[in-house]
């Protein structure tokens, strides 16, 4: 046991010793992190791929490492600041913010960015690159939530709020378990789609919270008469009850993103559609929150620039379009969307019309602060132990006092 | 075996105390105590003092450059706007001006990423300012973007949170400094300048540490050697105490001549740093007075001296705009720097009297005498001892020096001794007693107190122990019934909660909860009850970790006192029996006192497991509703990743350590009475 453990130790350390011998053969290799699986990782694979072969004649290679992640945020946390990590990572912009202000994480590239590749880019996804009015990263996919439907259930799909009520009512029946709409209306994340239709926000500008504005109290309330009054929603909403409840036929509609399709089981005919617009929000849209991924150029590599033009290659329109095609991504280049085989997509299709109505998630260091007194409060709403108004304001003065102690002046 | 090697060895400690008495007074532990405890406080002061000189010496060589920063900047802010070519050469011609050889200036504006002045040495012919940065100059566009965004940080948070002055050391003694500058209010550019930093720090002198700690020694020697020659002899307890307290007046002593020598050291030595720097400030005005011929632009610092900032651009206000020296700002600097020394010698202080302590109480010597009759089994041990220290002692005294600072995810890349607050953390977490919170609707339980939480930990903590006693004695009694068939297979299936990883278990049992589509409120239903919505109650929701928990723990004990119970003789039973003892009686005269020794480390070790136990909580309730049912450990990690204050949640960490050390106290006391009841 202890003579094995000792050889495989020495085999390790061989193996190790070769790999810096190798590393140190290549002359500039570009070390990627990424957090892809399945078909997403595959596309990315191949982007990489098509990279090397026209890098080669410059003496670049890119070398993809996928993460697993639930360690990728705090790996990059750790390793980048003490000069390690990779030269590139991808990650959605939520952590942006943290990373910047904990610093010696994220490369600015302001200082390289063209006009062209930014003429490239759907809009809007610039803001969700650019913290405190510098430019962090290159946009590479983006995802936000849409209206899923049950084919066999619903035969149109609703486009305005009142219409959703009464589908969903029409097919909601408490003691068999049938439910009209199903979605984690409990999770902010989701709810933020009829936040943004009332034009609610949880933070201003300068990252104050603004969690007990109006706007957010009656998108509360609006949810709270489609839970209560109108009965068209399940008690405690899981992402498992909910993919459980649209496989076996009991929800009829789902308000879910790109990684809800995957868990569809096969024999479920499903269709997507822009979210409805709300008559009670004065007829605007639901506005779902758009998670961006971004590929980032690590503030401790070694080639930067290099590191940079990988970036610009993957949000190229030769790139995006394997990302789209192959991985079932949505890419921030605005011309794949004007090839046939992406418009013919109903998937690609639908996303890309929800597009139309989401709103970047903010991407300030606070964000990560609202969240829990944020769910409370949405959980004490829905329980009926406090008044939006009264859960909203406690959650406000939670996140107040969180952000006075994080930003203690000198 | 143990015995005899214990008994030989208080043998050796008698003679060894006999043999120590008569050594020589100045090699008594209390002599060598002070020696070391006054050299300790005296190196450390000594260090601490030189670091303020080096400290001193940075800040006076930073604000001069400084000085000549912001005067560059107001100068290149007011030619911004003005006729091109004649405003570009004034900048130029002052960056000359100012140039003293040995070093050079730039002036970089953010828009378009111009250089527009510089005497850099690449910086001429092809390359020669203005122009457009080049690629490799990304970095200096990239600094001016960085301090741009700590300007508007500050500014919109109304804090001073981000430096508004970079200053970089480079090798070779130079250094950088970086600051930006501003038209209309917005950050527009920035200046910078590189030179030698030379800052010629003459370091305390080394005769005083050494003398006071020569003195310390002889002084208790001394004391010593009068005690012994009046031959009183006071009993070793009220000996060893009399030494520390005069250890201690001998130590405050040295420490507070050798701070008070310092101090005044440091403070003639600012008065004079200030004169320096009031005389540069008056050459510096000079030098950009030629603008006002030239491109008719007047730079001034103003009443206040807006020139002579600190690294937030804040007025330092210590030399006037007239050049004057502000006496009184100057003095009360001075007494904030003084401050700081006192409070770091007072530190040394404490340090150096647990130093004496350890040797005039007593504890060296036996320390000493242990390591050396022990020798080998210490040898042993060590390299076990270095793979402790490594892994589990550098963490734990790294959580307790994070525990003294407030770290949070917006300051991780600063040391921690920038952000270091002494015992804020813990006068938060234990000084705050509003456990109720009146509110318009009467008092209510306000769920984030400590003391909340650490009652809700003990409810928790003692009734699922309860539970899983109760069950695992109930099962294990009924297994053990003599003639029982297939117990085997019992066994295995009431062991199977234990053997499923709890994460599975405890998620399965969350799924249970569910209000409307869980396998409990259906069966409530099913006879006929109303649904419970688990999770909205801090009743409820307590209970759901509370079953879930005991689910989890029953096994354990079922099997250690099954253990327990198969090794009480049925002689004992058969002799009740004979006495004619009830089965009720022979239960809790007989199977109870001899499951003892079972069963207290038992509940002892599920005690620390319970406490501690972050999965069921943070996957079953999650500390629902409102954070109410949240424990010490899950509350830490929420403050830890969730709130990201590192710093407070390592003094909650600290604080639960606290409690278990308490509770471990205790333990080892009550396991010795259990273990002197069995032998």
């Amino acid at each position: 046991m202890n003579m094995r453990s000792n050889k495989s130790t020495v085999t390790a350390l061989v193996l190790l010793a070769g790999l810096f011998a190798w590393s140190g053969v290549a002359a500039k290799e570009l070390v990627v992190w990424h957090a892809y699986r399945g078909a997403e990782r595959a596309a990315f694979e191949k982007v990489a791929e098509m990279y090397n072969a026209q890098a080669a004649e410059r003496g670049v290679s890119v070398k993809l490492l996928a993460v697993p992640f639930d360690a990728y945020a705090d790996k990059i946390t750790a390793a980048v600041p003490r000069g390690r990590g990779p030269d590139v990572f991808i990650f959605a912009q939520d952590r942006l913010g943290g990373w910047v202000e904990g610093g010696q994480t994220i490369e600015p590239i302001d200082f390289f960015i063209e006009d062209e590749t930014l003429e490239q880019l759907l809009p809007n996804m610039m803001d969700a690159m650019t913290y405190r009015g510098t430019v962090y990263g290159l946009p590479l996919n983006y995802k936000s939530i849409t209206l899923i439907y049950n084919r066999a259930l619903v035969s149109s799909p609703p486009t305005t709020g009142a219409e959703l009520v009464d589908v969903a009512k029409k097919f909601t029946s408490v003691p068999t378990g049938k439910f009209g709409l199903a979605y984690e209306y409990s999770n902010y994340f989701f709810h933020a789609a009829l936040m943004n239709a009332f034009g609610g926000s949880v933070f201003d500008a300068n990252a104050n919270p603004t969690i007990a504005r109006k706007e957010n109290v009656d998108a509360v309330k609006l949810m709270m008469r489609w839970y209560k009054e109108d009965g068209i929603l399940p008690a405690d909403p899981s992402s498992a009850l909910i993919s459980t409840l649209f496989n076996t036929g009991n929800a009829a509609m789902v308000l879910s993103g790109p990684w809800f399709l995957a868990e569809i089981q096969p024999g479920v005919d499903y269709g997507l559609a822009p979210l409805p617009t709300l008559a009670e929000a004065g007829g605007a849209p639901m506005r779902p929150w758009l998670t961006i991924e971004g590929v980032y150029v690590s503030a401790a590599g070694k080639h930067k620039e290099e590191a940079y033009d990988f970036a610009t290659f993957l949000v190229s329109e030769e790139a995006a379009l394997v990302l789209a095609l192959e991985g079932r991504q949505l890419p921030t280049n605005r011309h794949v969307y004007e090839d046939e085989r992406v418009t013919g997509d109903p998937v690609l299709a639908a996303f890309r019309k929800q597009l139309e109505t989401a709103v970047p998630m903010p991407n300030f260091a606070e964000m990560t602060l609202m969240w829990s007194p944020v769910t409370t409060a949405m959980n004490r709403i829905v329980k009926g132990s406090a008044t939006p108004e009264e859960a909203l304001q406690t959650a406000q003065e939670q996140v107040a006092a969180g952000i006075a102690a994080l930003r203690r002046g000198n | 075996m143990s015995i005899i090697a214990g008994s030989a060895h208080f043998e050796d400690a008698a003679a060894v105390a006999e043999r120590a008495a008569r050594r020589p007074v100045l090699l008594q532990p209390a002599a060598i105590g002070a020696l070391l405890a006054a050299a300790l406080v005296l190196a450390l002061g000594w260090w601490f003092a030189s670091q303020a000189r080096v400290e001193r010496a940075e800040d006076a060589w930073n604000r001069a450059v400084i000085m000549q920063l912001m005067a560059l900047g107001e100068a290149a802010a007011a030619l911004e706007g003005r006729d091109g070519a004649t405003s570009e050469a004034a900048l130029q011609q002052l960056l000359l001006e100012l140039d003293s050889g040995d070093g050079y200036f730039r002036v970089v504006r953010l828009s378009g990423s111009r250089l527009l002045a510089s005497t850099a040495s690449g910086d001429h012919d092809d390359s020669a300012a203005p122009r457009r940065l080049s690629r490799d100059e990304k970095w200096l566009f990239d600094l001016g973007q960085a301090l741009r965004a700590a300007v508007e940080t500050n500014v919109s948070e109304g804090v001073f949170r981000r430096r508004q002055v970079h200053i970089e050391l480079l090798g070779d003694e130079r250094a950088r400094i970086t600051l930006p500058f501003f038209v209309a209010g917005r950050v527009a550019g920035i200046v910078q300048a590189e030179r030698p930093r030379d800052l010629g720090v003459e370091r305390p002198s080394m005769w005083l540490p050494v003398a006071g700690a020569l003195a310390a020694w002889l002084a208790i020697g001394g004391l010593l050697a009068l005690g012994r020659r009046r031959g009183r002899m006071p009993d070793p307890a009220g000996r060893h105490w009399g030494l520390l307290a005069a250890g201690a007046v001998v130590l405050a002593g040295v420490t507070l001549g050798h701070a008070t020598l310092e101090v005044g050291a440091l403070a003639s030595w600012q008065a004079e740093l200030n004169q320096g720097l009031a005389a540069r400030f008056e050459t510096l005005r000079e030098d950009v007075g030629f603008l006002a011929g030239v491109a008719s632009v007047s730079v001034d610092p103003g009443p206040g001296n807006r020139w002579d900032v600190d690294l937030y651009q804040r007025e330092l206000g210590l030399i006037g705009g007239d050049g004057r020296i502000q006496a009184e700002a100057v003095a009360g600097d001075i007494a904030a720097r003084a401050a700081g020394l006192y409070k770091a010698m007072l530190g040394n202080f404490a340090l150096g009297i647990i130093l004496l302590a350890f040797f005039t109480l007593g504890a060296a010597t036996r320390s000493g005498r242990a390591l050396r009759s022990n020798r080998h089994a210490y040898m042993y041990v060590l390299p076990a001892m270095f793979g402790m220290l490594v892994l589990v002692f550098f963490p734990f005294i790294y959580g307790i020096a994070l525990s003294f600072t407030d770290q949070t995810v917006m300051n991780v890349s600063e040391p921690i001794t920038e952000v270091f607050v002494g015992l804020a953390n813990y006068a938060q977490i234990l000084g705050d007693f509003e456990v109720f919170r009146s509110t318009a609707a009467g008092a209510v339980i306000n769920y984030q107190n400590f003391y909340w939480t650490l009652f809700i930990t003990v409810c928790w903590t003692t009734t699922n122990v309860f539970v899983g006693v109760s069950l695992g004695m109930i099962l294990a009694l009924m297994l053990n019934t003599r003639g029982l068939r297939f117990t085997n297979l019992y066994r295995v299936l009431l062991i199977l909660p234990w053997a499923i990883p709890n994460y599975i278990t405890a998620l399965i049992w969350k799924g249970m909860f569910h209000q409307q589509f869980g396998v409990i409120n259906q069966g409530i239903q099913m006879l006929g009850g109303e649904p419970v919505a688990w999770f909205d109650g801090v009743f409820s929701a307590f209970m759901t970790g509370l079953i879930t928990n005991g689910w989890l723990s029953f096994p354990f004990m079922m099997v250690v006192i099954l253990g327990g119970l198969q090794s009480i003789s049925q002689d004992m039973y058969e002799a009740a029996t004979i006495d004619g003892a009830s089965k009720w009686q022979q239960f809790w005269q007989i199977t109870l006192p001899s499951l003892k020794p079972t069963i207290v480390p038992a509940v002892i070790i599920s005690v620390v497991w319970t406490f501690n136990m972050f999965n069921v909580i943070y996957l079953v309730s999650g500390g629902e509703p409102a954070g109410a049912n949240e424990i010490l450990i899950t509350k830490a990690y929420k403050i830890a990743f969730e709130e990201y204050r590192y710093g407070y949640a390592a003094a909650y960490s600290v604080v639960i350590f606290m409690i278990l050390l308490v509770y471990g106290v205790f333990q080892t006391r009550v396991t010795r009475a259990t273990e002197a009841t069995t032998t």
